[in-house]
């Protein structure tokens, strides 16, 4: 028992005392002073348990009430409480959600230790607009030895020459399958920091020995390949089949372990054609460099500088080496960014866009919130007057609106983020590969804070709005009893709910352009020509072991794929290539040129891309590409000594200028495609430009060269059908054509060009989607806040426009009026937005494709959506307000 | 019936913490005693029930507007004495003035005829 206990016991002792004492004094017998006493006092336990409660729990205990009362008012209005929580859950939720990727993918360092350090160096030509490339072999020793601000220097390749694709064909017991690979050095894993969890890494021996024709063939797995293909069983000093050659695997690295975004699953050993590591003009090495320690990135940048003022001293070449000032198209620099930087990248203005955009949408929900809260408050202003009256306080009163407040913020808060993370998850789904480094998204400490913070503030307006609204004050007691018989009416309050219409209409218009923007560039990406006529044309990739067979049986493998595919009903044309317009990356290889000398001096020129072609009668008819000058490809080429070879107009316009190029000669080196020696060939015709790397990209010089004259073929190839069928109908045939031919080989990608259009558009297609989203969210809730407002007028006004049509007034007149009200704030509304809009949508420019930020047409579709948004949620007010019936109004008042 | 007795303890708490504060005005009370004065001087209208006199007791002294402490009463038993504090004796001000108020304009609105109400 303690003190306090014990001083109450006495305290109530002394209390029963002095009462029997008293009431013996006035004569009456101990036995009836006792129970008297007693009776009055009450129930003495009880008495003392809520004395007690006063020091124990008061706190606690007032919390307790207030949750009650909450919980009871909550129960009085079900619409009104799910229809704040619901609207909190959107407004948090979206907001979870789009920080979720905004911290998951530009906040959070990346997994390796020190991320910091990490830098990404590549190639940059500004003249050409070919930005981020990879850089040449021999530039890449030269960056090593030179540089002292780097403690370890590294390189991988994922694809650009014919060899490498970045995937490969496996066997993971008598299941073929396409694994996602990167070819590395020992360096960069060094560079990176990465553990093996089993096994060892690769040696500096085994991937910078670049001779003989082949890569040494040991391999390393993903964790999570090694888990899901080999069901996690040792693994290590075994063979497994890669690309049909059986490949030692030496190690299995960590869980999560990745370069790039690669979503890597077999680790290759870095390996380059000894030819290739010779040519400066083949930029085929991403480099990765881990920072000394203590030395900045400023620093590196600083020497790096110095390095380019003169590369050429130090390499010993004046061939095509960086420099500091790149003014020719020939000419390119090099770069240093932060790897996160390079991870993140184009994903950067996105996120921030959705994020303010989300933003933009949590004000409107709270505007929304608010303007529900002053109705509400008006409609309880006379209870919370007579809880005044009866004692409460104004703290305590404050107390109860943010606990009511708190709680539905907390519930929204809650479902909120249980929508968030269903809808990260379904986002992640839906486009694994739309943002990067989503395998690592998580709904983690700092989002919950973010959503934690996010319905604190929500509490705490409501709170203040509500109490604002409730104004108890002693002074007005008597008024607010009287109007509240009636509903307070009150202009101030009614200027602030237009206030927030306006501002609700204000954000909506943002978002609405954005969103508007967004989709004209959709659109405009969808019906870019890419220079060939894509409809009707199914497409999949196979890949060819490269070290079960020779270039030549290659070729006659694919020739039989090829010659089956076109005896199949309803397949007008097949013909395969070595890269899939209009999204594969670019090859650039230095090409000598007959009779040309370039600015700098060079005999040969870079050209972005090379097409090798099969099937080359009919490549350009089935591909719908145009001949712009002279001829296509013919099947009697195939037999004659006198190679030929097609190229873009965009290739004519660099070397050739204004001269034929019909006849000219270009030498492309044979071990870009599998042949053994360089040939000269004659250019027969000029195709019209074909988008290779992206519809909104520029194209580049492209060289079409037919391997039916070569009788080679590099080990992966595209096949496209021009055919009658979609590729569900097709892809029975086809897998079992591509078995007949090989049966270790799957089948990949297998899809009609317009979904390959689809994926090359989808990170402005998923923008433009959200974004639509959002700014359907934000208009809606800005149509519920006008028709809110509106309805509020209209019910409070109800006894003046009564007596407008009791005296004449037409009820065409009352609806203009109401509807005049209505279109009022949303005009207010919509210029604020307007001016809000050019402000800001510069920052949106750089996302755009083909309309300007300060479209008209787009602007003018907005504002009309908008009014008319507006008219139909004026409507039902205005409406009611011109049925008010006067003989009802006058004879309520 | 505890749960009825709990309520009434809360609805009247506003008017209660005036009146014990009004009773301590001049000089310190035990418990007894401010039910004595309550009860003589409201001339037995209020039916205040004494037990909820203590929680109110604690809960002023918890809100620091009395202070107690533990005497000997002239018939030499041990008593437990309240008396007001500074913020108590602000706080008196405030509530009578507030009391004042809404007792003159609830008179006003009630002595008004039905129907002029604006």
């Amino acid at each position: 028992m303690s003190r306090r206990d014990r001083d109450l016991d006495d305290e109530i002792a002394a209390h029963l005392r002095m009462a029997i004492e008293e009431r013996m004094a006035r004569g009456e017998s101990r036995a009836d002073a006792e129970r008297a006493a007693r009776r009055e006092l009450g129930n003495v336990a009880h008495v003392k348990e809520v004395t007690r409660e006063q020091h124990a729990g008061l706190w606690l205990e007032r919390l307790g009430q207030d949750v009650r009362y909450a919980i009871r008012s909550f129960a009085k209005n079900p619409g009104f409480t799910s229809v704040v929580i619901a609207t909190l859950a959107l407004g948090i939720g979206v907001n979870a959600a789009i920080f979720t990727i905004a911290h998951g993918v530009l906040l959070r360092p990346l997994d390796y230790p020190r991320p910091e350090q990490l830098m990404y160096l590549t190639a940059e030509s500004p003249v050409t607009g070919n930005t981020q490339n990879a850089l040449s072999a021999p530039e890449y020793a030269e960056f090593r030895q030179m540089n002292r601000s780097f403690a370890e220097v590294g390189a991988y390749e994922t694809g650009g020459a014919a060899y490498t694709t970045g995937e490969v064909n496996l066997a993971a017991g008598d299941r073929p399958l396409r694994a996602r690979s990167i070819s590395v050095d020992a360096h960069l894993l060094k560079a990176l920091a990465i553990q093996p969890e089993q096994g060892r890494l690769f040696t500096d021996e085994e991937t910078a020995r670049w001779t003989g024709t082949l890569p040494p063939p040991i391999a390393m797995l993903s964790h999570e390949l090694w888990r899901t293909a080999f069901g996690g069983r040792p693994l290590v000093g075994q063979k497994v089949e890669i690309e049909g050659r059986p490949h030692e695997i030496v190690g299995i690295m960590p869980a999560g372990a990745d370069v790039m975004d690669n979503h890597t699953q077999v680790w290759l050993p870095l390996w380059l054609h000894p030819n290739m590591a010779r040519q400066r003009g083949s930029h085929v090495l991403y480099v990765i460099a881990r920072l000394k320690d203590g030395v900045t990135a400023k620093l590196a940048q600083t020497e790096l500088s110095t390095f380019l003022e003169n590369w050429g001293d130090h390499a010993g070449t004046r061939d095509h080496v960086p420099t500091n000032r790149p003014l020719r198209p020939t000419d390119h620099s090099l770069q240093l960014r932060t790897l996160q930087d390079a991870i993140v990248g184009g994903a950067r203005r996105p996120i921030w866009v959705l994020q303010a955009a989300v933003g933009f949408v949590l004000l409107v929900v709270c505007a929304n919130l608010a303007n529900l809260m002053i109705a509400r408050a008006a409609s309880r202003r006379r209870e919370f007057v007579l809880r005044a009256a009866l004692g409460a306080s104004r703290g305590r009163l404050l107390r109860q609106s943010i606990t009511e407040a708190a709680m539905m913020s907390g519930a929204g808060g809650i479902l909120g983020v249980w929508l968030a993370d269903a809808g990260v998850r379904a986002l992640i789904h839906a486009y694994p590969t739309s943002v990067p480094r989503t395998s690592e998204l998580a709904i983690d400490l700092p989002v919950l804070l973010v959503a934690l913070a996010l319905s604190i503030a929500t509490a705490l307006l409501f709170g203040f709005v509500s109490l604002g609204g409730w104004r108890v004050r002693a002074s007005s007691m008597a008024t607010a009893l009287k109007e509240g018989a009636r509903g307070a009416s009150g202009g101030q309050r009614h200027r602030a709910r237009r206030a927030l219409v306006i501002a609700q209409v204000a954000c909506a218009v943002m978002l609405v352009i954005g969103a508007a923007l967004l989709l004209r560039t959709v659109y405009n990406l969808t019906r870019f020509d890419a220079g060939f006529d894509r409809s009707r044309l199914v497409t999949f990739s196979m890949t060819l072991p490269m070290g079960s067979g020779e270039p030549e049986t290659r070729a006659q493998a694919y020739q039989r794929v090829l010659d089956r595919l076109r005896s199949v009903p309803g397949v007008l044309g097949t013909v395969a290539m070595s890269g899939l317009p209009p999204n594969r990356s670019p090859d650039a290889i230095s090409t000598p040129i007959e009779n040309y000398t370039s600015d700098d001096g060079r005999h040969s020129e870079i050209i972005d891309y090379y097409q090798f072609v099969m099937g080359g009668g009919d490549y350009f008819a089935t591909m719908g590409i145009p001949i712009v000058a002279g001829r296509g490809f013919e099947p009697t080429d195939n037999a004659s000594q006198a190679k030929v070879a097609i190229v873009n107009e965009t290739f004519v316009k660099k070397v050739w200028k204004t001269q034929s190029p019909i006849g000219q000669r270009v030498r492309p080196p044979g071990w870009t495609f599998g042949a053994n020696d360089d040939v000269w060939h004659t250019v027969i015709g000029v195709a019209k430009d074909v988008r290779q790397r992206g519809v909104d990209r520029p194209a580049g010089a492209e060289l079409y060269v037919s391997l039916d004259q070569h009788r080679v073929a590099p080990p992966s190839m595209n096949v496209v059908l021009r055919t009658t069928l979609p590729p569900a109908a097709l892809s029975g045939t086809i897998e079992r054509v591509v078995r007949e031919v090989d049966a270790a080989v799957p089948v990949v990608r297998l899809r009609d060009m317009d979904s390959v259009f689809a994926e090359s558009i989808r990170r402005p297609r998923l923008l433009a989607q959200l974004l639509g989203a959002f700014a359907g969210l934000a208009l809606l809730l800005a149509a519920l806040g006008t028709y809110g407002v509106l309805s509020y007028t209209v019910t409070e006004r109800r006894r003046e426009i009564g007596i407008r049509i009791a005296l004449g007034a037409a009820r065409s007149q009352v609806l203009t009026q109401i509807m005049r009200q209505g279109l009022q704030v949303t005009a207010l509304g919509v210029a604020i937005g307007l001016a809000g809009a050019l402000a800001v949508n510069r920052l949106i420019a750089s996302l755009l494709f083909g309309v300007q930020p300060t479209d008209a047409v787009t602007m003018a579709f907005v504002i009309a959506t908008i009014t008319t948004v507006a008219l139909v949620a004026s409507c039902l007010p205005a409406w009611r307000a011109s049925r008010v019936d006067p003989n009802v109004v006058l004879r309520d008042e | 019936m505890p749960q009825r007795g709990l309520s009434r303890i809360e609805l009247l708490q506003g008017t209660l913490d005036l009146i014990i504060l009004q009773t301590l005005r001049w000089g310190p009370r035990h418990g007894y005693g401010i039910a004595q004065i309550i009860r003589s001087t409201s001339s037995e209208t209020f039916q205040i029930e004494t037990g909820s006199l203590y929680p109110a007791l604690h809960r002023l002294e918890r809100a620091k507007l009395i202070a107690s402490s533990w005497d000997t009463s002239d018939k030499g038993q041990r008593v437990k004495n309240y008396e007001l504090t500074a913020a108590g004796k602000k706080q008196l001000q405030a509530e009578r003035s507030r009391w004042e108020q809404l007792a003159s304009t609830m008179a006003t609105l009630l002595n008004t005829p039905l129907g002029a109400d604006s």
